[in-house]
């Protein structure tokens, strides 16, 4: 069996789509539960183009490939797996924010956050504050990434703020934002809690939100 | 040294020898950098195109017959756009400009367009009377969309369309200021990057090889048909637009890059320099690790250096100006916006020249093309250029 998960783990870092399906079906015919294949096999597997992304040897298109296939091999592992496993970290809303369509880096991240343990709620592009702050009260949400490339939208970054501080749920809320045109320094201006440089950043940022808010 | 005029001072840039004084360019300035300058839509002086747009009579036309009136009523006004950009551009008194034509967009519906080569767009309003575009999503998502899809363009026509443009372009405003332009949009892994979707990108390469094979057969026929086009009409020098990195840096792999865009963008940069024109090829983002792959493919020129990226300007000067024209380093987050203050910019452009005039092939530039840049700060640019920039560069 450790062979098996270990087959699948080079297979994320190798990126070789060709058999992943049949793969984990070797796993799981071998007596492996989804949660093992998950976090032996394919967040390793992850973990180690996430390193390798940061040495720049590998590019953001590694990180799409690799998230391909993680998808696919999740899409097996959901049918058959405990409900109550399926996003197990909890939910995060990701959503780019009103006036801007780009969502290349918060798909990848959606990717790479799922396949880390966590429930993507996606919200699309173009999303205003106020349907991102509905949804924190409808979803009882807690985590919260937002994309933003174009530097004349980043007021809406606050705008989300100020109107979850005005619910009352601010404290209680951890948003990290990403994109083109972010940095540390507008994170520090916009009254956001995290910065993701790459979407790798993602699981480790979320993680330590987790943390911070007693959810871990 | 006598003074040169804008077009011989470039092309002498280009070609990596003497000049009076270090050129200064723009690139494909939008409407609304230009409306600052005209006071007015570019278009309509009744009406604005977006008040237009929004009438009920033609959002009801539009949604239900715009790909079939592209036509008649898009594209004129589309072209009319573009042509007054471009005057605007040399009316700012810079040696070159990036002058840019496409009319083979395609409206699909009162809200959004398509370009031939498979991507789609949203008609967003700027602000100032005139409407902008933003991307919205691939056209393209499977190889059944992909042989099923409608508006694949005619590349003579492309050509011929562009021939007539630029001729008389040419004819205007050649000797005034060095022409340099494009035949068509977007690049080739920009391209790819809109048709597809661009987290789809590396799996199409992977999975639908002889797609992408097709897909860049066709862009290599539209660039070369387009650059002969231009070059016939009087076009000097052919720009090309790409986007090959984000930021942080690449977005594929450097050898896969090399490999898929590299034997096409080869032959059409030998194909236009074989017929006496000089290439500019545009990437902006950090492109450090990929700078020695665009050079070994045959270009006159490099630009973008984007400041907001982690390349550096002055670093790259000591690793390939010599080998290469820089076109660039002046930012458009803030330097180039209102918000930067106008000695700002003459500090940028002082220090550009001193540390990067000395050796030659550089060029003064926007770093990009964006709705925020300011008309007054691309002048105040043009200004310091001309105060600092002549041979021998001497500034206290």
């Amino acid at each position: 069996m450790k062979e098996s998960i270990a087959a699948i783990q080079n297979a994320v870092i190798d990126m070789k789509d060709d058999d992943i399906k049949g793969l984990v079906q070797k796993c799981l015919d071998e007596g492996a539960t989804p949660l093992e294949i998950i976090e032996q096999g394919l967040s390793k597997g992850l973990d180690v183009v996430g390193e390798r992304f940061d040495a720049g040897d590998y590019y953001l298109a590694d990180l799409i490939m690799a998230g391909e296939i993680v998808t696919e091999a999740m899409n097996l592992l959901k049918t058959r797996m405990n409900p109550k496993d399926i996003g197990r970290k909890g939910k995060v809303i990701l959503a780019t924010v009103q006036g801007d369509v780009h969502d290349i880096g918060k798909k990848i991240v959606g990717m790479i956050l799922s396949a880390s343990g966590y429930e993507i709620i996606d919200l699309g592009v173009d999303v205003s504050s106020e349907k991102v702050v509905e949804a924190v009260k409808k979803e009882n949400i807690q985590l919260v990434g937002l994309s933003v490339l174009l530097t004349t939208m980043v007021h809406n970054l606050k705008e989300i703020g100020d109107m979850l501080a005005a619910a009352g749920l601010r404290e209680k809320v951890k948003i990290a934002i990403g994109g083109a045109c972010c940095s540390q320094h507008l994170a520090n201006e916009m009254g956001v809690d995290a910065f993701g440089e790459s979407a790798v950043a993602a699981v480790g940022i979320f993680d330590d939100f987790r943390m911070k808010l007693g959810l871990a | 040294m006598e003074t040169m005029s804008s077009k011989e001072r470039v092309l002498r840039t280009l070609e990596g020898k003497p000049v009076d004084r270090v050129p200064c360019m723009s690139v494909m300035l939008e409407a609304k950098t230009i409306y600052e300058i005209k006071k007015k839509p570019l278009l309509s002086k009744i009406i604005s195109d977006e008040k237009l747009l929004k009438l009920p009579l033609s959002k009801f036309v539009l949604d239900r017959w715009a790909p079939q009136i592209s036509g008649l009523v898009f594209r004129p006004s589309l072209k009319k756009t573009f042509h007054l950009r471009n005057i605007g551009q040399v009316e700012m008194g810079l040696d070159a400009i990036w002058a840019y034509y496409d009319d083979t967009w395609i409206m699909l519906d009162s809200k959004s367009y398509a370009m031939p080569t498979g991507s789609i767009y949203n008609l967003i309003p700027d602000g100032s009377g005139n409407m902008s575009y933003m991307y919205s999503k691939p056209g393209i998502t499977t190889p059944e969309e992909f042989d099923a899809w409608p508006y694949w363009p005619d590349t003579d026509d492309m050509a011929h369309s562009v021939f007539k443009y630029y001729k008389k372009f040419v004819a205007d405003y050649g000797e005034k200021v060095c022409i340099t332009a494009c035949g068509s949009s977007l690049g080739l892994q920009e391209g790819m990057n809109c048709t597809f979707g661009i987290d789809k990108v590396p799996i199409w390469i992977k999975r639908h090889p002889a797609y992408v094979s097709r897909y860049l057969d066709l862009h290599e026929e539209i660039k070369m048909k387009t650059s002969e086009a231009l070059i016939s009409a009087g076009v000097p020098v052919i720009f090309i637009s790409d986007d090959f990195a984000f930021k942080t840096g690449p977005f594929l792999n450097p050898k896969i890059i090399d490999s898929v865009f590299g034997p096409h963008y080869r032959r059409i940069f030998k194909y236009i320099r074989d017929k006496g024109a000089k290439v500019i090829l545009h990437s902006c983002g950090d492109n450090t690790k990929i700078f020695d792959i665009f050079l070994s493919w045959g270009i006159d020129a490099l630009h973008a250096y984007e400041t907001t990226s982690d390349v550096d300007i002055f670093k790259q000067k000591e690793l390939h100006g010599d080998r290469v024209t820089m076109i660039g380093g002046m930012g458009i987050d803030y330097l180039l916006t209102s918000k930067s203050k106008d000695e700002e910019v003459i500090a940028r452009v002082k220090d550009l020249i001193m540390r990067l005039g000395p050796r030659g092939r550089f060029i003064v530039a926007p770093s990009n093309s964006v709705d925020s840049m300011s008309a007054h700060k691309v002048l105040v640019m043009v200004e310091a250029v001309k105060k600092y920039g002549s041979y021998p560069i001497s500034i206290n």
